[in-house]
């Protein structure tokens, strides 16, 4: 039996809604993730945010933060800021700095271990994350592969921000934002849903013009994006008829 | 170990990288060109003194307070000012409470250098009592948030302050003559500073192996710059200090250039800094007209008849010689009676109220108050030698009390005659 969803789903919760009475409900299993707790026969909210449903029985409380709260499964984007002989402590926006072992790489034996600098940035699975334990991270996937995981090139340059920015820019449909500007201009980006982004273009201005303009289209609702979006296309393709001229 | 790493700025190489490789073009991260300022708004509380400056993430309180007290025993006519930073920890995570850090003690010498060595701040005229009794004006400057180049922005917070800070009026009086009055805001204007001149300090970077330089540097080109100059300068042309406190050796023509443009942004900034002084100061002078109490009607017909005589002009210079008169006896009586001087006394439209039902009403509230005047006044010539402030301000106090009991009040209470002039035409 499918359970019906909550009537606030999709709507903002704060800290004390009830959204369920589970003494209406049968016998159904919900699982509930971050942001709700079972209080007896009801499921009350924790955290203030927008609730959110997934089919068959997934609830859970979406919020959008400044400091990122390290969990299990997570790609994050994290700077090295020191070696140890078995890991490398690396910070991504946590409360408590990560443990790379030094051996979570593709093929990483004793006699490979790669040699970062203080300040490389990476890009890295959270493997575990207890409250009160520095979390543990990995540049392998599951399977053992290096998938798109390690050092992010040298170029380009990383931009903060909440947590919100980065989860709506890996959600699909894609953001406005970033999918008007990927069809103007060439650039490559790298997400971390820790509040980071690494952006990189040939040129500097379109690594300045794409960071800025995410950050800035932050605080827009939807039509004011496209706005947003609009006006910054048409400055971009006259100045770039300026400079063709000359 | 790990907690102190968590306190410092992170910075990635790419981000070293990029900054400088982004400034050869001459482009910065957030998108200004080399010689731009961020957004500078400048706000004022709802006290005297007080200014909250922004400039771009940069924030900053200035807070300006006077107190009186004993002059040096080598300048005895001459008050002193001081400068306090707080570097608040939420600005930073990097910044300690407690004890200020390095960059507080920096900062702090900076602006105090601007404006005592240049003489901006006029100490003469902060004198009272020659060798006895000045005021010591304290300046507090709070960070609120570090975004980057925090002396420009607590320099400016700092002269918007005491653009903006008044402080009480003292004269001499008493039965002998050498008692010090501290006159209340409501009773006498309290008066402005006196500010000879604005100096604006302005912040290069010198980032890079070439040493190219930014103006108004953010916190992360500041992780990444090799040295930085602060030139402090006024309208006028003239330098009022300059801190390079060690980083990258810079050249003879760089300096010169630099100065060149600190010299024109420190004029775009003293305009900002004076117009938001003056719109706050015009604002400061509406709200006193508007401070008239509706609850006695006699007051209240007293403010329509002043109200029909603003219209007609040719009464102007009328009741311009009326309230010089009675501002002649008004001096006389205050200096006589102390404190007791109210609206009574020296309302000039007094034919309009009852004055004799006034008196008697009045006279029933201000009996106690004066009893506390006698007192105090017979103190006063024992404590004369050690003036504390807190006396004078406990003065301040009870009368401040007796004059919220009296409730009528006309306009002309909040407006000084020199000014009359230019509120008619305001108020016309």
């Amino acid at each position: 039996m499918e359970a019906k969803p909550s009537n606030l789903v999709d709507q903002l919760v704060v800290p004390g809604d009830v959204i369920l009475d589970l003494s209406n409900m049968a016998n159904q299993t919900l699982k509930l993730s971050g942001g709700l707790r079972q209080d007896g026969d009801s499921i009350c909210v924790m955290k203030a945010g927008k609730l959110r449903f997934m089919k068959p029985n997934k609830y859970w409380v979406e919020s959008s933060q400044k400091r990122y709260v390290p969990s299990a499964g997570d790609n994050v984007l994290g700077v090295v800021v020191d070696t140890k002989p078995e890991n490398f402590l690396v910070d991504i926006k946590g409360p408590a700095l990560a443990f790379l072992p030094v051996l979570s790489f593709e093929g990483g034996t004793r006699r490979n271990i790669p040699k970062f600098e203080v300040g490389t940035l990476l890009y890295v699975s959270v493997v575990s994350a207890n409250p009160g334990m520095n979390p543990e991270l990995s540049c392998m996937d599951v399977n053992g592969k290096a998938a798109e995981y390690g050092v992010l090139k040298e170029e380009g340059y990383m931009f903060e921000s909440s947590t919100g920015l980065a989860r709506s820019l890996l959600s699909s449909p894609p953001h406005p934002v970033l999918e008007g500007l990927g069809k103007k201009l060439s650039f490559e980006i790298a997400v971390g849903i820790n509040g980071r982004f690494w952006v990189n273009a040939l040129q500097s201005s379109t690594v300045i013009l794409v960071g800025n303009a995410i950050q800035k289209s932050e605080s827009l609702s939807l039509v004011q994006q496209k706005i947003y979006l609009e006006k910054l296309l048409k400055s971009i393709h006259s100045r770039g008829c300026k400079t063709s001229d000359q | 170990m790990e907690h102190r790493l968590a306190n410092s700025l992170i910075m990635t190489v790419n981000e070293k990288k990029f900054i400088e490789s982004a400034l050869l073009s001459d482009i910065r991260v957030d998108g200004r060109r080399p010689f731009d300022y961020r957004n500078l708004t400048i706000r004022f509380g709802s006290e005297d003194g007080s200014a909250e400056v922004q400039l771009g993430q940069t924030q900053v309180i200035g807070f300006v307070t006077g107190q009186l007290s004993q002059p040096y025993r080598d300048r005895p006519n001459e008050g002193s000012f001081a400068i306090y930073t707080e570097f608040s920890p939420m600005a930073d995570p990097s910044f300690e409470p407690g004890r200020p850090g390095e960059t507080a003690i920096e900062l702090g010498r900076i602006v105090d250098r601007g404006l005592r060595e240049s003489r901006a701040v006029d100490t003469e005229s902060l004198c009272v009592i020659a060798g006895k009794l000045v005021w010591s004006i304290r300046i507090d400057l709070h960070i609120i948030d570090n975004g980057g180049n925090l002396v420009d922005a607590a320099n400016i917070a700092a002269l918007a302050a005491l653009s903006t800070f008044r402080r009480p009026e003292c004269t001499l009086g008493g039965e002998d003559g050498q008692e010090l009055i501290v006159h209340p805001p409501d009773e006498r204007e309290p008066l402005s500073l006196i500010l000879h001149h604005f100096p604006v300090a302005v912040t290069f970077g010198f980032i890079g192996k070439e040493n190219t330089v930014v103006i108004d540097p953010t916190h992360y080109e500041e992780a990444v710059m090799g040295g930085s100059m602060t030139a402090t300068l006024n309208t006028n042309g003239d330098v009022c200090a300059i801190q390079k406190a060690g980083g990258d050796a810079v050249s003879q023509t760089v300096i010169m250039q630099c100065l060149r443009i600190a010299s024109v942004k420190a004029g775009d900034i003293t305009s900002k800094i004076k117009d938001a002084v003056e719109s706050y100061n015009t604002q400061r002078s509406l709200r006193k007209i508007k401070r008239h109490n509706p609850d006695q009607q006699g007051s209240s017909d007293v403010a329509k008849r002043h109200m029909e005589r603003l219209t007609v002009g040719s009464d102007q210079s009328g009741i311009a010689s009326q309230f010089n008169e009675h501002d002649k006896t008004n001096k006389r009586n205050s200096t006589l009676k102390g404190f007791s001087g109210g609206p009574a006394s020296w309302d000039p439209y007094s034919k309009g109220v009852d004055g004799d039902a006034l008196r008697t009403s009045l006279a029933s509230r201000v009996a106690p108050v004066d009893k506390q005047k006698e007192e105090s006044s017979q103190v006063n010539p024992e404590t004369k030698s050690n003036p504390k402030s807190s006396e004078t301000n406990s003065i301040a106090l009870t009368h401040e009390v007796g004059l919220e009991r009296k409730q009528s009040k006309s306009l002309k209470d909040a407006v000084k005659p020199k000014h009359k002039r230019r509120n008619k035409s305001n108020a016309s």
